[in-house]
């Protein structure tokens, strides 16, 4: 489904080398829930860029969906990213001048749906949100919780087969990460492979999977793993 | 043009920039339009005929200073020498210099009567050389007789019996008759003096070259005898500047107490009659150039602004999908919308100046292409610089959508 072997990922500036990525390896299954948490810096970010398509690598192969994602022009992966992946951020990234009829619409144009193809799979996202009511509202006019559901609509309306979500609860008190993470739970009921990254040990344990990010390597966490230890290791570097 | 719903939507929520920019597009397609007519409109006034044979003549003046100056004599062997020139065409002695600025009108008229309407004419005093002096056409009618030619003194107030016109002037005296219809009839020159047309040329420009009635000329057969006469001379082909000179020398070798000055060629003439002409068009033309370049800077300046804004946006729509075309798309097909919004503006307020240009100065109106032509070359410059933030904005790494707050 989605697996990475030995990934490299190096960024250069003038003075350093920074190893974001070494020998990454990591499989995930169709219809996983997979949290990965490590400490600030570990190349979490990193990881979740390469696996969305939107930072290229430097070694290693990457399949997706069982196709190697290796020398692939911009104009493939862009198509593959609208495709099959879909982005949560922390920050929710709405288009501030668009409603969010508008916004949702933003994957679906670059997909070169028709208009009445749009509006259908539009209304039936803000639907599962619960916000088809204020679909001509800006993005301005909804709370942070509010404005992360109608991320995961824009998320959902292409029906992707993976949603990758970086710290998508970051920016929530808990009250609304919590409602958030129901919804995700909901998205990956329905058979959505989910890669989440958060800080939030307690909302990790809530994943089907977790992984531990560390110097721009995995290592596996048992889902029976003390939450202590988790949040122990969290806090080390983090 | 999928795109271009969404884009509306959000450019009416920046409306203050976008507005400002069409306003600006606006303001430079009126200039622009307007400009450009004035400057086919002199174009096209510096390039009616004179109806002269001005590649080939040149004048001079002669100036008699001493007591015993003896015009009459002096002007008739001048003539005749200077005729008799191999090279030369033909000369005749005149009172202004066609195109040069300075000269003399009359009114005429067809009915008696201070009261009556006249057409103002210029008037050129030549002899029956003037009409191959100048190379022009008579199409109806004939030439003075050598003997009809009679000598005008300073202070004359007469004038003689036969004229030659324009055409122009014929039709303007005598809207419904043609050039043949013309020959003997009567105008009144000075309220009540009749003089009979009895030849009409086809072209011939007066002296003024800004003047609505530069078409309207009349020929007076006399030589002037005001001590000081030009003499108007034209040249075989190619001859003309040997023949300046040539003539110039033949004229001062010997003292006639009189002076040889200003000896001009009709090009120079036009070329400082219409020399405000064409500062003015190469005035309007840095000023459109500069007002273009001004316009595309701030589209330039606009854009780079809203891309830079718009970083993070850019790299998200990329993260959704966005290919690097599809950013440079979104740039462009907003640029199309805030120009031709401009362009809008533009087609009212251009008409706008060019009614009050029309009013104030009697310009001509404009030609309707004006208005598509502009709107094409202003739509090309938009497009030309948004290209380049565009362009800048689609390298923006998608990437950007997680890698910033
Ligand atoms: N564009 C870049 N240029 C240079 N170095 C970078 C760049 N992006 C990330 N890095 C470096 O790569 C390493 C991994 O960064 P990454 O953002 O993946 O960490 P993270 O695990 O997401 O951290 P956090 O939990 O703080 O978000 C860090 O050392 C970081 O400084
Ligand atoms: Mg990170």
């Amino acid at each position: 489904m989605l697996r990475m072997q030995n990934i490299r990922k190096i960024f250069k500036t003038e003075m350093v080398e920074t190893h974001a990525l070494r020998d990454f390896n990591l499989e995930v299954e169709e219809g996983d829930f997979v949290a990965v948490t490590g400490p600030s810096g570990s190349g979490k970010t990193t990881f979740l860029n390469v696996a969305g398509l939107l930072e290229t690598f430097d070694g290693g192969d990457y399949l997706l969906d069982g196709q190697s994602v290796k020398g692939m022009n911009d104009t493939q992966l862009a198509r593959l990213r609208n495709e099959k992946i879909g982005f949560i951020f922390q920050s929710f990234n709405l288009l501030p001048d668009l409603n969010l009829f508008d916004n949702v619409d933003v994957p679906l144009r670059y997909r070169g749906f028709k208009a009445a193809e749009r509006k259908r799979r539009i209304e039936e996202a803000l639907e599962v949100v619960g916000l088809a009511s204020r679909m001509k509202h800006l993005p301005a006019q909804l709370s942070g919780g509010q404005q992360q559901r109608v991320a995961i609509a824009r998320a959902l309306a292409g029906r992707p087969r993976f949603l990758l979500a970086d710290e998508p609860t970051g920016n929530l008190d808990s009250q609304m990460a919590t409602s958030v993470l129901d919804l995700m739970q909901e998205i990956n009921n329905q058979g959505t492979t989910i890669i989440m990254v958060t800080h939030d040990p307690m909302l990790a344990k809530r994943a089907s999977r977790n992984i531990f990010v560390r110097d721009g390597q995995v290592s596996e966490v048992g889902k029976e793993d003390d939450i202590v230890e988790l949040l122990h290791k969290t806090a080390q570097v983090g | 043009m999928s795109e271009l719903g969404p884009i509306f939507r959000a450019l009416l929520r920046n409306k203050v920039g976008a507005f400002l920019l069409a306003l600006q597009i606006a303001l430079t397609m009126t200039i622009m339009v307007n400009a450009i007519h004035m400057i086919e409109n002199r174009s096209s006034m510096m390039a009616r005929p004179s109806g002269l044979d001005e590649a080939n003549q040149f004048y001079l003046s002669s100036n008699g200073y001493a007591e015993n100056f003896n015009e009459r004599a002096v002007v008739e062997e001048d003539l005749r020498n200077i005729r008799a020139l191999p090279g030369i065409v033909d000369v005749t002695q005149i009172n202004a210099i066609p195109l040069s600025g300075g000269g003399w009108s009359m009114g005429l008229q067809t009915e008696t009567g201070e009261d009556k309407p006249s057409v103002g004419v210029a008037v050129y005093f030549v002899d029956d050389h003037g009409i191959d002096a100048f190379g022009v056409n008579l199409i109806a009618g004939e030439n003075f007789s050598p003997t009809e030619i009679t000598y005008r003194q300073r202070n004359e107030q007469g004038w003689p019996q036969n004229i030659i016109v324009t055409e122009a002037m014929a039709k303007e005296l005598f809207p419904d008759l043609t050039p043949a219809q013309v020959i003997g009839k009567t105008t009144y020159i000075g309220g009540d003096e009749p003089m009979t047309i009895t030849g009409v040329i086809d072209q011939l420009q007066a002296p003024w070259v800004g003047w609505s009635g530069v078409e309207r000329v009349m020929l007076v057969p006399q030589r002037t005898e005001f001590r000081s006469s030009r003499y108007f001379i034209r040249t075989e082909p190619g001859q003309r500047d040997r023949m300046m000179k040539e003539v110039e020398e033949m004229l001062v070798a010997e003292d006639r107490g009189r002076l040889i000055r200003n000896v001009r060629t009709m090009e120079e003439t036009r070329d400082d009659s219409y020399r405000s002409y064409s500062a003015l068009q190469t005035i309007l033309w840095i000023i459109v150039i500069i007002l273009t370049i001004i316009t595309a800077l701030g589209i330039v300046g606009m854009v780079t602004f809203s891309v830079n804004r718009r970083r993070k946006q850019i790299g998200t729509r990329r993260a959704l999908g966005a290919s690097r075309f599809d950013i440079m798309k979104h740039f462009m097909l907003e640029n199309f919308l805030v120009t031709s919004v401009g362009l809008l503006l533009g087609v009212g307020s251009s008409i706008a100046l060019n009614i009050w240009l029309v009013d104030a100065f009697s310009l001509p109106r404009i030609g309707w292409y004006y208005i598509p032509v502009a709107m094409v070359i202003l739509w090309l410059v938009g497009q030309a610089a948004v290209f380049g933030p565009a362009r800048k904005a689609s390298q923006i790494s998608p990437a950007l959508a997680t890698r910033t707050a």
